[in-house]
């Protein structure tokens, strides 16, 4: 990541090989599937900090705190999938 | 003997917190970062390159790379204290484990100066 981000900095025509590189399918399933594991340890992360403030402290809420975790990562990982497609 | 000296800070407390503030400003920094790709399709490098240019883009960025050593280093001892114990790896699991934090220290490090490369050599 930081090597595209110096390459697309760098200079005009390095911006436009790592624009060129991002169309091939496999560059946007790797990125897919970064973003995935990102989204997924942004969400569950919140969820961290939403239980340090007390909120779904319990084995029943823990257990709906999680069900709501994969629902809402599964969304943001099919959104991504469709934007970068 | 304590061999469990390898957490940031040498305070639990003092730990979590940095785990929960950074985890606040790599959270900030990424749906920035994600908010303005997908406001500007087919983006420009003129565009691109005035962003990370901006004085407060690489406060931002270098305060994000920042927080993501301290995360990392954190999350990093979190797993290895968990799994690379002796009750897994015997007498040798606080070389291996001392081992794994240097690498990732050393990795992180790197990723920081990179970092610093990058924002200020454009």
């Amino acid at each position: 990541m930081l090597f595209a981000l110096g390459k697309s900095l760098g200079s005009e025509e390095g911006f436009g090989e790592v624009k060129a590189y991002l169309t091939s399918p496999l560059a946007k399933f790797v990125i897919w599937a970064l973003l995935s594991a990102l989204l997924y340890h942004l969400v569950a992360g919140v969820r961290h900090l939403i239980m340090d403030m007390g909120v779904g402290e319990t084995l029943e809420g823990g257990k709906l705190g999680s069900k709501i975790v994969l629902a809402i990562s599964v969304v943001l990982i099919v959104l991504a999938g469709v934007w970068i497609w | 003997m304590v061999t469990n000296v390898t957490n940031l800070s040498r305070s639990g407390l003092y730990d979590w917190m940095a785990q929960r503030v950074s985890a606040v400003v790599l959270a900030a920094y990424f749906l920035f970062l994600i908010g303005y790709i997908v406001a500007n399709p087919g983006i420009e490098y003129t565009q691109w390159h005035a962003l990370f240019a901006s004085n407060w883009m690489r406060i931002f960025s270098l305060l994000a790379l920042v927080a993501l050593g301290a995360h990392a280093w954190v999350g990093m001892w979190t797993i290895a204290t968990d799994y690379l114990t002796p009750m897994s790896f015997g007498k040798s699991a606080t070389a291996i484990r001392f081992l794994f934090q240097a690498v990732c220290g050393v990795a992180m490090f790197a990723y920081f100066v990179w970092g610093v490369q990058i924002l200020w050599g454009i």
